[in-house]
């Protein structure tokens, strides 16, 4: 507010309040909202079990036993420990193959959303800086990839080579960048109007200098926020993938091949598929819950809220 | 309060007196709910709105005049608070109202306005449209044809050309003095007895601005409606109000007749406001003097065109001819001043200058080289020895990096220095433009315009420019900010031999600080001469209605209704044969439609572009 | 009406080169992949001699450019060849019976499979869509109109809690809820219009979160505008502005969501729900002919799942354009 009398700060005084940058504004915002730490809570425990879980669970995740198999979890008639969750049909514990299953799945989500976020928005930006023909080329390029369901380019892929972690990854990553690309290129084709950039220019700087040092550290943050969505989203491909037979391959436990293993038992033993699949649920779902809390938070903090 | 306060309230004085008030509000307060607390944004205001009269409330920014005039429709939202006081319209309290009633009263009996018209409306529907779907939800007994015929009628009556084929027009094809228009329409069609105008020609060009307050003017006396006018122009509300409010940081201070305020201001806030309207003619200072050094920019005939696609045909383009043919040259330590409304060509131009864009046609020299052949690092060179300051002071600068850091920017990428020299340089060119050390290592968030308009200017500085362009570089900073950056400059100027360029629409600053002037229309330079001969003896009559239509509170050369433009310049796509000023000019001749005048250069070294022989405008009504 | 004309001959033709090259990426890939097809068509049993001279005769050993080309010349005639695998009577000839006397003839052709699986297809995605419609519209205006209220949160926790389901597991689970336990509703294969409920809401529930949160975003974007406070004090009630411009103004962003990222989930769901199913549409065909390696299949699946998706691209943003009039094009 200025006034006749409060003139601007005056030229020695230096800003009274602590200001923030927008990246810490957001998390503040998204850390106030209780979703966020039930979120996160879940989470936590849930990652503490993962790395824990299979040194304290006196069982075996591979190991087959005859004696134990089709084992209900410890809440249902039937059940024993140590095998919390009950065991499958070849008498493995279903607790640590789900936690095997997720930690597995959980790498790969966050491996792959990584690599898509930069091959993306790298792409993303440079088309939307460069503009003109380099921006057509590219943008329809990105429309080629889009037009390709990534369920056939991954059973394709993927079912006709051998599936490992590092071609699930490829897979994820090839299939999901041009979103990216989407998206940065949109926010930079704003940025690239505004003054700062143009002041950039005039001060010399090149265009690769401005792209890295100027527009990418403005948009990369708000975009990566969401990413937290897209981990979750590729943790559900890995499942899919598993499910259909082209993830990763027996006997390392995966969530796809689990829930595939049980639908022939489903009426005996109906925990084999539905008991996994709802751990997995709760992962992805505080997953979710925190990218989403975090999507809001961002959209608050940038149409100017506080 | 004062004298005058109570004449005018009094009966026996007040020519309304007969009928009662269209509006009375008393005891208006109004909070606003922050973390930290309530804070006052209005208190105890008083107010009275005569029948068929223009009251005019003048507030600088902050003074809380929009919160006043969205109270006085009752239309305050959180974290905004009416805390005491009653809205009296028509026997009734506005604030008690059902908010049904209420509702049913907003824009049929009481029409408000706002400062923001481009985004007023739907932008996916026809402007028309959305007026006609106004007045039939306040007016549902008109037959559909009635109604659109009385919505082409209206705007038909606030002079916008063509109205049966603008109805069907989307608010992005209309200007922003088009759009103000046309939300004059829809604030008037339904007859209301009350208009609330928030700020109306704040985005707009003084010329368009002039059209519009006449416009308004007459529309008062044609309609019968009372008006509020709001504004932070002194100048403005003066052209158009009968009384006059004076708001200062929520508290009505004074209150008179518009001529009484003028010549009798009591307040000292008032007298204040008054003494900041910048003077153009009644000046004491004298303008600055054409320099005689080296020539350091020497613009050539410069052209640029920009191609856009023509929805109307197939694979078709239309172009739109920015800037046309465009010369001067700036002398070594003068300050060279470029003048024109929206859409002249200035911003163009400032993108050819700054070598950010390359023009189709002709050549821009600096030190006697064509800046469009270079390339690599003698562009880099150019570049340390010719800035461009930008206008916008929020968004030159990036936010995510520390004040220090962006100062030092431009040094690291021309490679100057060591870490311990460029951080050296750094916080010497602070302090040189006044900015804290302590701002060093701190984020630009939560810095004033004015402090981040110094970081910008320390940015530039840090490289040791010989010429700076200056693109509205000031026009967003309050004028206590803008006198003070305008000394630094000075000083700059008299310590490092710095050459500016403003490029501005700000007649009065560039009255205060160019020696010469150029004057754009249409993409192209009307007239070109020194300070005093453009604002005392202008010999084109386009840069004669700019002067005339300045909101200033003195009196002036140029009478406004003898320059009074019609319409608004234009289209660059569509630049009319002849002469492009015709169109618009009160003097335009037979001969001014076929031959498009040339540069006529006269004996004192200035020019302009005009049929008419020099003397033959009418003669200038103030000598200097 | 110049505007129409075109955008749509811009567009087509940016369109038919995407689909070239997509048909070329594909077809490519199908052939540098492990796996000679002439092995596939003959069958383990097949001596190399005879392989050879089949391949040779079937243009299987020409440079991939020229069997691209020739493909090309055959899909434009509406050709998209024969399966190496399935029978014109139907059923899977197994690839090993005929060795000496392989017979193109005697396959399936592709465009007849696909014109078979494809309305199964379109019934599953329709009444999928349809459910969808049903939980996104309300939670999401709701949301969107009273965003920071509790509809709001319903809307973040429905869409939470959907996309952290993942189709194979809601499959299993619905037919083990609806179909194994308490027999309501049939659930694999296809022997009528009641096997398509339960993939149908697999569908939706895969698909109603992306609705959910692009909804309640672009109308409460939407009500946040200038225009719409100035509308309220215009005079127009909060009702009309919400029917006529918020929604019109709204419907922008979620044609594009619909065009770009809507149609690929729905494509990819369809995969793996008709899997999950064994629905004859489509996506069973498709993940069949993986595990066989029948490429002529797979690639006329890709080329018209892409040509589908560059088709409603292009409508979407035409609607959009039109809505919006300043959206360029």
């Amino acid at each position: 507010m200025t006034s006749s009398t409060a003139t601007a700060a005056g030229t020695t005084a230096a800003p009274k309040t602590k200001y923030r940058g927008v990246t810490a504004r957001i998390l503040r915002r998204a850390w106030g909202q209780t979703e966020m730490k039930v979120a996160a809570s879940i989470f936590l425990a849930l990652t503490l079990l993962t790395l824990f879980g299979p040194y304290i669970i006196d069982a075996s995740a591979t190991k087959m036993s005859v004696a134990n198999k089709f084992l209900p979890p410890i809440f249902m008639e039937g059940g024993k420990l140590p095998h919390f969750l009950g065991t499958d049909q070849l008498g493995r514990d279903l607790l640590l193959r789900s936690l095997i299953g997720l930690r597995n799945a959980f790498a790969i989500g966050v491996v792959s959303v990584v690599g898509m976020f930069i091959l993306g928005c790298a792409i993303g930006i440079y088309s939307g800086y460069r503009g003109g023909l380099t921006d057509v080329i590219l943008m329809r390029l990105t429309d080629v990839q889009m037009s390709i369901p990534v369920v056939i380019l991954a059973i394709t892929v993927l079912g006709m080579s051998r599936p490992s972690p590092l071609t699930i990854i490829a897979v994820l990553i090839l299939a999901s960048w041009p979103v990216y690309a989407r998206v940065a290129r949109g926010v930079t084709l704003a940025e690239r109007q505004k003054e700062y950039v143009r002041a950039a220019k005039i001060l010399g700087a090149s265009d690769l200098r401005i792209m890295v040092r100027h527009i990418a550290p403005s948009i990369l943050p708000p975009i990566a926020f969401v990413a937290v969505l897209d981990v979750a989203r590729m943790m559900i491909f890995e499942a899919i993938f598993g499910f259909i037979g082209i993830g990763i391959q027996p006997p390392t436990p995966t969530f796809g091949t689990i829930i595939a293993s049980g639908t022939q038992y489903l009426l005996n033993a109906w925990w084999i598929t539905i008991v996994p699949g709802v751990l997995l649920a709760l992962a992805l779902g505080s997953l979710n819950l925190m990218g989403g809390v975090l999507e809001r938070a961002r959209n608050h903090i940038l149409q100017g809220g506080e | 309060m004062s004298k005058s306060l109570a004449t005018h309230m009094s009966p026996a004085s007040n020519s309304h007196a007969a009928m009662a008030p269209v509006m009375e509000v008393r005891g208006l307060s109004v909070v606003v709910n922050t973390a930290a607390g309530e804070r006052n944004i209005l208190t105890d205001i008083d107010l009275t709105v005569a029948p068929r009269s223009v009251l005019g409330i003048i507030g600088e920014s902050g003074s809380g005049k929009t919160v006043l005039s969205r109270a006085m429709v009752n239309w305050l939202k959180p974290p905004l608070a009416i805390t005491k006081g009653s809205v009296r319209y028509d026997g009734r309290d506005l604030l008690t109202l059902p908010a049904a009633t209420m509702a049913g009263l907003r824009g049929r009996e009481i029409a408000y306005i706002g400062a923001n018209p481009t985004s007023a409306l739907d932008p996916t529907v026809p402007v028309g449209h959305q007026i006609l779907e106004k007045l039939r939800a306040v007016a549902p007994e008109l037959t559909p044809q009635a109604a659109r015929q009385r919505v082409i009628d209206t705007l038909d009556a606030v002079r916008i050309p063509s109205p049966k084929q603008r109805f069907d027009e989307y608010p992005f094809q209309f200007s922003g003095g088009m759009m103000q228009r046309a939300m004059i329409v829809d604030a008037l069609v339904s007859n209301p007895k009350l208009l609330i105008a928030d700020n109306i020609t704040q985005p707009l060009d003084v010329t368009v601005a002039a059209q519009i307050l006449r416009l308004l003017r007459d529309l008062q006396k044609d309609f019968d409606t009372s008006i509020v006018f709001v504004s932070s122009s002194l100048g403005i509300v003066s052209e158009i109000a009968d009384d006059m409010i004076v708001l200062d940081r929520g508290h009505i201070v004074e209150r008179q007749s518009v001529r009484g305020l003028l010549a009798t201001p009591e307040h000292a806030y008032t007298k204040e406001l008054i003494a900041k309207v910048p003077m153009i003619w009644a000046s004491a200072e004298t303008p600055p003097v054409p320099s005689s050094g080296d020539i350091v920019l020497d613009v050539r005939d410069v052209g640029k065109t920009y191609r856009v696609r023509d929805r109307k045909a197939i694979f078709a383009e239309r172009q739109v001819r920015a800037v046309r043919g465009v010369s001067f040259t700036v002398r070594r330590g003068e300050n060279f001043g470029i003048i024109g409304e929206s859409g002249c060509g200035k911003s163009t131009l400032s993108r050819l200058l700054s070598c950010l864009e390359q023009p189709d046609a002709g050549q821009i020299q600096f030190e006697g080289r064509d800046i469009a052949t270079l390339k690599g690092r003698d562009l880099l060179g150019l570049r340390r020895r010719f800035q461009l300051l930008l206008q916008d002071p929020y968004n030159a600068i990036a936010a995510h990096a520390s004040i220090g850091r962006t100062i030092a920017e431009p040094l690291l990428i021309h490679g100057l220095g060591s870490r311990r020299e460029i951080e050296h340089k750094v916080k010497d060119v602070m302090a040189e433009v006044g900015l804290a050390p302590a701002l060093y290592n701190q984020l630009p968030i939560g810095l004033s315009a004015g402090q981040r308009q110094r970081v910008n200017i320390a940015r530039a500085l840090v490289l040791e420019p010989e010429l700076l362009i200056l693109d509205e570089t000031l026009s967003s900073l309050d004028q206590v900010e803008q006198a003070k950056l305008l000394d630094l400059f000075e000083t700059l100027q008299v310590k490092r031999g710095i050459t500016y360029v403003y490029i501005s629409h700000d007649l009065a600053m560039v009255r205060r600080v160019c020696a010469r002037i150029a004057v754009m229309y249409l993409g192209r330079i009307v007239e070109l001469a020194d300070n005093d001969t453009m604002y005392w003896r202008s010999a084109h009559p386009y840069t004669r209605a700019l002067l005339s239509a300045v909101p200033t509170v003195e009196a002036k050369p140029y009478r406004t209704a003898t320059y009074l433009l019609e319409g608004e310049p234009p289209d660059p796509i569509d630049i009319p044969p002849g002469c492009s000023f015709r169109t618009r000019c009160p003097f335009a001749f037979d001969r001014c439609a076929t031959d498009d005048p040339s540069q006529t250069i006269y004996a004192d070294g200035n020019a302009s572009a005009c049929h008419l022989p020099l003397n033959s405008l009418p003669a200038p009504e103030l000598a200097h | 009406m110049a505007f129409a004309i075109e955008f749509f001959l811009r567009r087509i033709s940016q369109g038919v080169v995407i689909v070239i090259l997509v048909a070329f990426v594909i077809f490519t890939l199908l052939r540098i992949v492990p796996g000679d097809p002439i092995r596939i068509i003959l069958g383990p049993m097949a001596s190399a001699a005879a392989l050879e001279e089949k391949a040779t005769e079937l243009g299987l050993r020409d440079p991939i450019y020229v069997q691209f080309g020739r493909f090309m010349g055959q899909v434009t005639t509406g050709d998209f060849g024969r399966s190496f695998i399935r029978g014109a009577q139907g059923g899977s000839a197994g690839g090993s019976q005929d060795a000496a006397g392989y017979n193109p003839e005697s396959r399936a052709s592709v465009s007849g499979l696909i014109a078979n699986a494809l309305p199964y297809s379109l019934q599953l995605a329709a009444l999928g869509i349809a459910f969808a419609f049903l939980v996104a519209i309300p939670i999401g205006l709701g949301a969107g109109l009273r965003a920071g209220k509790w509809p709001d949160r319903l809307g973040l926790y429905v869409s939470s809690l959907f996309v952290s389901l993942p189709n194979i597991w809601v499959g299993v689970v619905l037919i083990f809820l609806l179909s194994a336990k308490t027999g309501w509703l049939p659930a694999i294969g296809y022997q009528g219009f009641a096997y398509t409920i339960i993939p149908a809401m697999v569908l939706a529930i895969e698909l109603s979160p992306v609705m959910i949160r692009a909804i309640s975003v672009s109308v409460a974007a939407n009500l946040g505008e200038v225009y719409f406070d100035v509308g309220l004090v215009r005079g127009l009630s909060r009702r009309t502005m919400v029917a006529k411009h918020v929604l019109r103004n709204a419907a922008v962003p979620l044609l594009n969501l619909f065009g770009a990222q809507m149609i690929g989930m729905l494509l990819g769901g369809l995969f793996v729900v008709e899997y999950i199913f064994s629905y004859p549409g489509i996506g069973m065909l498709t993940i069949n002919a993986v595990f066989q390696r029948d490429f002529p299949i797979i690639q006329a699946v890709a080329i018209l799942a892409s040509a589908a998706l560059v088709a409603i691209n292009m409508l979407v943003d035409f609607a959009s354009t039109t809505i919006d009039r300043r959206l360029k094009f």
